[in-house]
């Protein structure tokens, strides 16, 4: 049935959702040994696959370096095998590097940088599977990967989309839903003061809507805050034990021990 | 919620294949809508109950794809009720189906009546079933449809059984006997099983199964280019879009397209596209939406510019005229909008009664339809019937579409079976009430009568003492839709009040009776009867404001000043006392200084005053009166300021009653009647004001959109003709223009140029505001910036939604209850759409009595008349005739290339000749004469009957004489009288005719009544025979 039959008759999206739920997050911290952090997260059918390193001296010269603050790079990549049709993607084109400096103005809301003055942080993410919210998994996991990094942070940045069909909001779009058409809603916001991070909207909107659509995505990010909450806290428990953090007071990588059982 | 993931393997047009893949979110909260549910599904997800309990229906039925796919038709009939569709069924008919399916489907599960569901089997977490590896899609679905019927059985803890519908023999050896409760069974065993005495089921059910079988697998898009492609052509502009519109009178040669779409329904610069001749039409039928390529334009044609004959079949060709329009030809069809069609049989069919089913050709009622075929066994039991009969489809290497069979009518030529055809090929359905819409009706009859109580007529502004309220209505009306007050308050202000029945008070929004109301949109007046909107018990008696008795009422009041300009203006709630109910004539006389007895003597509410009183009564009546016209008056010279249009319609109303005619309603109006008039328009425009100030974004209003100017040809040649000039740039100029159009010797000439601006105009139309840009809101005609319709919601729906909208305005009851834009568009479209079906058929009902009249009173003093030409053709024209009212060609050139002849002596011939078409005349040059015909001409003409077997009968018209027919154009009040008159007569005449014109004309003779009772057979009631028969009945069944 047409996405937008379903939704007034019965209240259901073409998966099944009702148009407030999200779809299942998965999640999983410290999935790279090599790096400083990293995490993998599932959005429905989303993957996306976050790597952090840092905080290190700043790599290009002095002149690009910070005295106040840390400077945060993003890198964002898609695979090839990605979608449903395989496509290469420029990894420094200009659609990635408007990405990149997306994610860079959300992360730096959320980061303590002038704890990391003259440092670099790096925040390499990869979409493994795209399925509809790609920006909004990317930032969600790039989140939980600084967690993992153990880089001081203000609030944890969660982030969803929404859009409307046939007059009513609905909060986390997959893939069908993105194409149809409609304009979609990112918000990034810190939950904690719920504070808007960050906010991107694609496509055309009537004014009138805006305000539904706005709630209705801040809601969705605060379902996602609690999710994340648990899957950390859970995190942290079960691998507590293995290491104990040490706050560097200087500059230079955070020293963790790792045994070597995993 | 659990997650699935459906995996699906795809081929694009190309061959290459992908894979698609979808979450799928399982649940347990899906509703069952069912009235018999024990676990309280319905309060969890707040939907309404659908489904019906035990008392209603013993069972459920479940359809499969196939079945759902195949006999939507019969599942639409309404003795089916408790229908359950899959989730699966539902998107096999989206995905395999047409989308006209898709639509059935969702109409029957909208449908109160029908008590069915969708049900998400797919989204329930027990009931959804995961395709097995290798699994068909075919066994796939079967095996969802059982699975989910179990979960339904097992959720509704088997207080009900459920029947598989299935035509799929696998289904029914898999299942059948697996559970207790649950049975498979093909549609016929069901129906025997059931509806055993239903023969018209069977006979559907027979004629469809035929269908299927004829139809080849060919794919239905073969010959027309593909969905993608057209679309995108459209876009781009290559290809235009719109509706196919067949031309009547040369079915066969000619069709337009009529672009689509709210913009362009105003004066626009785009025209009509044409489509010459069959080939270029490419299987598109009449009302189809399509979707057309341009020729370049060294190939674009000209209209056909000759009168043809109905019954002409092949191409008329004709490229003499130089009036090139666009042309192009039917690339794709969007979207099919067939319908019922009317149809008969031909006469040369020969009745082979063979028992198995037969190929036949059928020709439908409307000229516009092509022949269709059908395949059925039923071609000896309905010979000389109407049949209603469907298309099914059009192959792209078949002459004629397939159809089937749907039911009879009756036998061709009987008034009812006339009046039912003019019915349903205007799809309007008006048959009785419902039972449960009129157990939704309040009551008052003499047991038990109808109240007003307390609290209501608290809430409401109490005005049965203070005002002087009447109603002003034609003869013998009884449904009473407005009524009016004006009365003197301080300072020398008027106050005046328009009332209207308050018919949203009884009929609830939701309710069934709504839903009908909503559906049927209008009250359908045709010639000699009329159906009704709303059930009797409202129209006629509870919504209607008669007079003497306690009304609600729906009032607008406005303050004025001695000038007649607003000061202040109220809307809202109030009770009523109508105190005269009055008829359009008698108003006008007590206008007009009637005298106090006659008023006593016509006006019966006045016995109810003693003496003293009557003379003030009286008084205070007529000066009502006056002040209303008085008042009206100052209103239309307003609006004609602002440019509204006087027109004049072609019709004459008439009131009929049995066999007898009722009153007759004269052409020419009195002042009275143009008094109510403006003061209805009056409120009206007040109202839309007030409506679309509230709800910018959805409120209903009423447009009416200037015309094009290439419709005003006829009326710029006709007044040229005369050396009147017609400005039509706007309305204000073209009514001063019409105005000045006169001319002393001959009225009919004013007339005639108002109705050829009349038919110049587009057509008046509902709008929602949220759909319409700001400029496109204004009404032409009446030269208002905002209009609806808000006077009469007893015989329109439209006035219904604007109440409801009024008063949400005024004390936001029933704010969330309003229509959004997009339903209101749709809303009004249907709207729209019924309104022209009602219109088509008042129309079509009276030409059919004006035929039959025509065909008993073929004598010369009813059929030679006086008739005027309107317009020229190359061989001929086309004349009006005042007497009748009728418009019409004359031949003054066949086939053969004759011409008409005029004698000295008045007699007419054919004989060779040539014939020219200059601007405004007509020259008709035989071997001896030289005879020409202008424009504006009076001639006579006699009126025959032809009698197309299988279509409506037809008016033709021949020359008598180039000369007027009596030379009575001074005289036109006879021949107005001579109109009323004779329309009367008409439909008198037509009635006693019925009764003897169907049976054969034998004189009866003397003896015939004692004959009569001697041999003829006895009643049944009296009948020893027929209680036998009934008892022999009474033994078979055996009780």
């Amino acid at each position: 049935m047409a996405a937008w039959e379903l939704l007034k008759d019965q209240n259901f999206r073409l998966d099944g959702r009702k148009p407030t739920e999200l779809r299942r997050i998965e999640t999983r911290l410290g999935v790279f040994p090599n790096a400083d952090g990293s995490a993998y997260l599932e959005q429905g059918n989303t993957k996306v696959l976050a790597t952090v390193y840092g905080p290190h001296e700043v790599k290009g010269g002095r002149g690009r370096s910070n005295p106040d603050k840390a400077v945060i790079n993003c890198q964002f990549s898609k695979s090839a095998f990605s979608s449903s049709e395989r496509k290469t993607h420029m990894k420094f084109g200009r659609n990635s590097s408007e990405t990149n400096q997306h994610l860079v103005q959300a992360l730096n809301a959320a980061v303590m940088s002038h704890l990391y003055a003259r440092c670099q942080i790096d925040v390499y993410v990869e979409i493994v599977q795209s399925d509809g919210s790609d920006f909004c998994a990317c930032l969600n996991a790039s989140t939980l990967a600084l967690i993992d990094a153990g880089i001081a942070l203000k609030d944890i940045v969660t982030c969803c989309s929404a859009t409307i069909v046939d007059e009513k909001s609905v909060v986390d779009v997959n893939y069908v839903e993105e194409s149809s058409g409609s304009a979609v809603l990112i918000v990034g916001l810190l939950p904690k003061d719920e504070q808007i991070a960050y906010m991107q909207m694609k496509g055309r909107l009537h004014a009138d809507h805006l305000e539904k659509l706005l709630d209705c995505a801040v809601e969705g990010c605060r379902n996602i805050n609690n999710i994340l909450k648990e899957r950390i806290g859970e995190h942290l428990k079960t691998h507590s034990s293995h290491f104990t953090l040490t706050r560097p007071a200087t500059p230079g990588r955070a020293e963790r021990s790792r045994p070597a059982i995993a | 919620m659990l997650k699935k993931d459906k995996i699906v393997q795809l081929k694009n047009p190309i061959g290459k294949t992908f894979r698609i893949v979808r979450e799928q979110y399982l649940r347990e909260d899906i509703p069952c809508h069912s009235k018999l549910c024990l676990s309280d599904c319905i309060e969890k997800s707040k939907q309404d109950y659908r489904l019906p309990n035990k008392d209603r229906a013993s069972h459920y039925i479940i359809p499969d794809c196939l079945l759902a796919k195949n006999y939507m038709e019969l599942l639409e009939m309404p003795e089916f009720r408790g229908i359950i569709f899959l989730q699966t069924v539902t998107y096999f008919i989206q995905h395999e189906g047409s989308m006209r399916l898709h639509k059935s489907l969702m109409s029957i599960v909208n449908n109160p009546f029908k008590e069915s569901a969708i049900f998400y089997n797919e989204f329930q977490r027990y009931a959804f079933v995961e395709r097995k590896k290798g699994e068909s899609i075919i066994d796939w679905r079967r095996r969802s449809v059982y699975n989910a019927t179990v979960w339904y059985y097992n959720h509704l803890a088997g207080q009900t059984s459920f029947v598989i519908l299935s035509e799929d023999p696998k289904m029914k050896e898999l299942y059948e006997g697996e559970t207790p409760n649950i049975f498979v069974l093909t549609f016929k065993e069901y129906l025997k099983t059931f509806f055993s005495e239903w023969e018209g089921a069977f006979n559907l059910y027979e004629s469809i199964k035929d269908a299927l079988e004829e139809r080849s697998e060919t794919d239905e898009i073969a010959g027309y280019l593909p969905n993608e492609v057209l679309e995108a052509g459209i876009k781009s502009g290559r290809f235009v879009e719109g509706v196919l519109n067949v031309n009547r009178y040369c079915a066969n040669s000619e069709a337009f397209l009529k672009r689509s779409g709210l913009s362009s329904k105003q004066g626009g610069e785009e025209s009509d596209i044409l489509i010459p001749g069959q080939a270029n039409r490419n299987r598109a039928i009449h009302g189809d939406r399509i979707v057309v390529e341009l020729y370049p334009k060294s190939q674009w044609k000209s209209r056909i510019f000759v009168l043809v004959k109905e019954n002409e079949t092949k191409d008329v060709e004709d490229n003499s005229s130089s009036n090139k329009m666009p042309t192009g030809k039917v690339v794709g069809i969007l979207q099919r909008n067939w319908r019922d069609y009317v149809a008969s049989f031909g006469t040369d069919q020969q009745v082979k009664v063979t028992g198995k089913a037969e190929k036949v050709i059928v020709r439908p009622w409307d000229w516009r339809i092509p022949k269709i075929r059908l395949s059925t066994k039923l071609v000896g039991a309905f010979k000389d019937h109407k049949i209603v009969v469907r298309i099914d489809s059009w192959e792209v290497d078949s002459q004629y579409p397939n159809g089937h069979f749907v039911r009879s009518l009756g036998k061709a030529g009987e008034l009812e079976t006339e009046i039912k055809t003019l019915l349903i090929e205007n799809n309007l359905n008006v048959g009785p009430f419902s039972e449960s819409i009129l157990k939704e009706m309040p009551v008052n009859n003499e047991e038990e009568k109808w109240t007003m109580t307390p609290e209501e007529i608290k809430k409401r502004r109490d005005l049965r003492e203070s005002h002087l309220i009447f109603s002003i209505d034609p003869i013998g009306c009884e449904d009473v839709d407005d009524t009016l007050s004006i009365r003197k308050i301080e300072d020398n202000k008027l106050e005046l009040g328009v009332h209207i029945a308050d018919v949203t008070h009884f009929v609830q929004p939701g309710s069934l009776t709504d839903v009908e109301a909503r559906e049927r949109s209008t009250s359908v007046y045709l010639a000699d009867r009329r159906y009704d909107m709303l059930p009797s018990v409202l129209s006629g008696d509870l919504c209607s404001l008669l007079s003497g008795v306690d009304r609600y009422a729906v009032s607008v009041i406005w303050k004025m000043n001695e000038n007649f300009e607003v000061e202040d203006v109220w809307y809202g709630r109030t009770v009523i006392r109508s105190k005269y109910k009055l008829f359009y004539e008698i108003a006008q006389k007590i206008a007009d200084g009637l005298d106090n007895e006659e008023i006593m003597a016509n006006v019966s509410e006045m016995a109810q005053y003693d003496k003293k009183d009557i003379e003030l009564r009286i008084e205070e009546l007529r000066w009502s009166i006056i002040k209303l016209m008085e008042i009206a008056r100052h209103f239309k010279a307003k609006r004609t300021e602002e440019g509204a249009v006087v027109l004049e319609g072609s019709e004459v109303k008439v009131e009929m009653q049995e066999e007898k005619i009722k009153n007759v309603i004269p052409k020419k109006s009195l002042e009275i009647h143009e008094t109510i008039a403006e003061c209805m328009i009056f409120s009206n425009h007040w109202v839309a004001k007030k409506i679309f100030q509230s709800f910018p974004s959805h409120a209903l209003l009423r447009h009416h959109p200037p015309p094009r100017q290439e419709h005003f040809d006829s009326l710029r040649k006709c007044a040229a003709s005369r050396n009147f000039t017609i400005q039509t740039e706007s309305n204000a100029e073209l009514a001063a223009s019409l105005d000045s159009c006169v001319d002393i010797d001959d009225p009919v000439v004013n007339k005639l140029m108002r109705i050829l601006a009349t038919q110049a105009m587009s057509n008046a139309a509902y709008f929602s505001t949220g759909s319409l840009n700001r400029e496109l809101f204004n009404h032409y005609g009446l030269g208002l910036e905002y209009y609806t319709h808000f006077t009469s919601p007893i015989r329109r729906y439209a006035d219904v939604v604007v109440h409801r909208c009024l008063m949400a305005a005024i004390d936001e009851t029933g704010k969330d209850n309003l229509m959004n834009n997009a339903d209101l568009q749709t809303s009004a479209e249907h709207m729209n759409s019924k309104h022209r079906a009602a219109q088509q058929a008042q129309k079509q009902s009276q030409e059919l009595f004006q035929s039959l009249f025509f065909k008993e009173k073929s004598d010369d003093e009813t059929c030679v008349v006086d008739a005027v030409v309107l317009q020229l053709r190359n061989n001929g024209f086309i004349v009006f005739i005042p007497r009748y009212a009728i418009k019409g060609a004359v031949f003054l050139k066949n086939k053969e290339n004759l011409v008409v002849e005029v004698s000295n002596k008045g007699e007419t011939q054919w004989v060779a000749g040539t014939l020219n078409l200059k601007e405004n005349s007509v020259l008709v040059q035989t071997g001896s004469k030289r005879q020409e015909y202008t424009l504006l001409q009076h001639v006579t003409v006699r009126i025959n009957v032809e009698n197309y077997h299988g279509h409506a009968l037809q008016l033709s018209l021949s020359l008598v004489s180039n000369k007027p027919f009596m030379p009575d154009v001074e005289d036109e009040k006879n021949s107005e009288n001579s109109v009323v008159q004779s329309k009367s007569e008409l439909i008198k005449a037509v009635k006693e005719a019925n009764k003897s014109f169907w049976t054969d004309d034998i004189s009866l003779g003397p003896n015939y009544t004692n004959w009569k009772e001697e041999f003829s057979q006895t009643e049944e009631s009296k009948s020893d025979y027929h209680t036998y028969l009934a008892l022999t009945e009474l033994n078979k069944l055996d009780i």
